[in-house]
């Protein structure tokens, strides 16, 4: 059927339409390369977020007041059985000289509000980690009403608001982020596809010629389809150096910036490359059937 | 005189084309090496009926053969087979823009995966023959019209095939290239390749003496069947070639051309 030498008149096809056609192939490389860039860009945007939200959620502790003179006995025995609950990671004790004191740096220039005090009003306290796996409302809840029938503690405190609010927004936004994730996504695609395509038309006559000197449909595919992964590989790399530039401007004022994962971004030159050429076998079928 | 033997024949060929326009019974048998004019005003079907020769069309009824292409029994993928034992040229010459005039007639060569020595040496004798060799690295643009013809010639006979089919091949270019251009089909024939040129142009084709088919509406008017093998240049001499292009063109064309 295909024989090397016509392997390899195939490739030289491929080599003359890419050369010879630079400005076209340029215009739809950028064109796709801009879509894809308003992908990438998103996907890093939502990774960021997703990544912050993680962070803040990671920082949540519990926070065990102790009764006044609540003694030492009492205390240790409250640290170790609150180690022994499920879920929880490492319980520091923070005494009230060492609450006061983070206060007073909290108050920084203002120390003199808390000279106005008789004495040291802040209770001594645990400060519970939970394992990052055990997050979420339902450990804090869960705990919280544990922990607070226990002899010796006065009270338990954690960003109840945080959990009420904060999680339900944290939902409503991955809901609205993945619809707008997917419409970015399928816009992309169809942006491609019809570039692609329109690229493969513009040689409607090129082709007809092939056909006419006898060429078979792999002779005449294969240097599209070839082209069409080309192009979509150049595209993705054009979005990633400038989603590399876009990233590199902003850490300057948004520092801790998160970039994409190389292997997600190889995966994205993968598919690119995938898409060109299916969206280019697609065209060609149309072509070659009439 | 070589054997006579049809390598083309269409028989009783019917296609409807629109509402008011069709083929009817069309029966046509093309031997090796003879030269027929397909002639008939626009419209006649003469295109169309090259187009079910090279299969890009499929007759409602009747069939076509083509050495061992019966269209009735033929697949989709022996197309390509098909091409390569048919020239094609056309009116309006149908090369690649991209490509040089070599790597025009080279593509038709490629295609069949002939190797590139073999190519080298096949397109620099056809361009030869045509005259051309010398614009090999032009591009088609930079050509003329007679020119860029003469190119789509060569690329359609690049690979030895048995028939060569024009469609208007002089409808776009001026006397003098058409008579350069009917010289050529006549040299080509002279080497052995069945030629069946469809023309509207009814006066260009008399006076030489070969086999004219008439079609009209859809019908075969008139077939003056005779069969001559051999160089028509022989027998009617060049210059008779110059005089009826000028005739028709009405320009005058100046000696030792070519």
């Amino acid at each position: 059927m295909i024989n090397i030498t016509q392997l390899r008149y195939m490739l030289d096809e491929t080599a003359i339409m890419l050369g010879r056609r630079k400005a076209a192939g340029l215009i739809a490389v950028v064109i796709m390369g801009l879509s894809l860039l308003i992908l990438v860009v998103f996907l890093m945007v939502t990774l960021n977020i997703a990544e912050q939200i993680g962070r803040m959620s990671e920082e949540m502790r519990l926070f065990v007041y102790l009764k006044d003179g609540t003694d030492q006995a009492l205390a240790g025995n409250i640290q170790y059985r609150l180690l022994s609950l499920p879920g929880v990671e490492e319980v520091s004790f923070i005494s009230r000289d060492e609450a006061l004191a983070e206060l007073e740096q909290m108050l920084e220039g203002q120390e003199d509000l808390l000279g106005e005090l008789p004495e040291n009003p802040l209770p001594d306290a645990f400060k519970v980690k939970p394992k990052p796996e055990s997050i979420g409302a339902a450990f804090f809840e869960r705990t919280a009403a544990e922990v607070g029938k226990w002899d010796g503690v006065e009270d338990v405190r954690y960003g109840q608001k945080w959990f009420e609010r904060g999680e339900r927004l944290v939902k409503g936004f991955f809901v609205v982020d993945l619809a707008l994730g997917l419409i970015i996504f399928l816009s992309v695609i169809f942006v491609i596809y019809n570039t692609v395509r329109l690229t493969v038309m513009q040689r409607r006559r090129a082709i007809d010629v092939m056909k006419l000197v006898g060429a078979g449909n792999t002779f005449i595919q294969l240097p599209f389809i070839l082209e069409g992964a080309l192009h979509g590989i150049a595209a993705s790399l054009l979005a990633i150096a400038l989603l590399t530039a876009i990233y590199i401007f902003s850490s300057r004022y948004l520092p801790g910036l998160t970039f994409m994962r190389y292997d997600a971004l190889a995966g994205f030159v993968v598919f690119c490359a995938l898409l060109g050429a299916v969206g280019s076998y697609s065209a060609m079928q149309r072509l070659l059937r009439s | 005189m070589s054997e006579q033997r049809i390598i083309a024949g269409v028989y009783h060929l019917s296609k409807r084309l629109g509402r008011h326009f069709s083929l009817e019974d069309i029966s046509i048998q093309i031997a090796n090496g003879e030269f027929v004019f397909l002639v008939g005003p626009s419209g006649a079907g003469k295109s169309t009926l090259l187009r079910m020769i090279y299969m890009d069309d499929r007759p409602d009824a009747g069939q076509v053969v083509v050495g061992p292409h019966v269209s009735t029994r033929m697949k989709r993928r022996s197309i390509p087979d098909l091409r390569r034992r048919i020239g094609i040229v056309f009116q309006d010459f149908r090369l690649l823009p991209d490509r040089t005039v070599f790597e025009n007639i080279a593509l038709a060569m490629k295609v069949t995966g002939t190797p590139m020595g073999e190519i080298k040496q096949r397109v620099t004798e056809i361009l030869t023959h045509v005259g051309l060799y010398h614009k090999r690295h032009d591009y088609p643009h930079a050509l003329s019209g007679g020119e860029q013809q003469r190119v789509a010639i060569a690329r359609a006979v690049a690979n030895r095939p048995s028939i060569l089919l024009a469609d208007e091949p002089t409808g776009n270019l001026d006397a003098m290239a058409t008579k350069n251009t009917l010289e050529l089909l006549f040299k080509i024939n002279a080497g052995g390749t069945a030629v069946l040129m469809a023309t509207h142009d009814i006066e260009l084709v008399q006076g030489f003496g070969q086999r004219v088919i008439f079609l009209e509406h859809g019908r075969i008017a008139r077939d003056r069947g005779m069969v001559y093998v051999g160089d028509v240049r022989d027998r009617i001499g060049e210059s008779q070639i110059s005089r009826r292009a000028q005739q028709l063109r009405g320009h005058d064309i100046p000696d030792g051309d070519q």
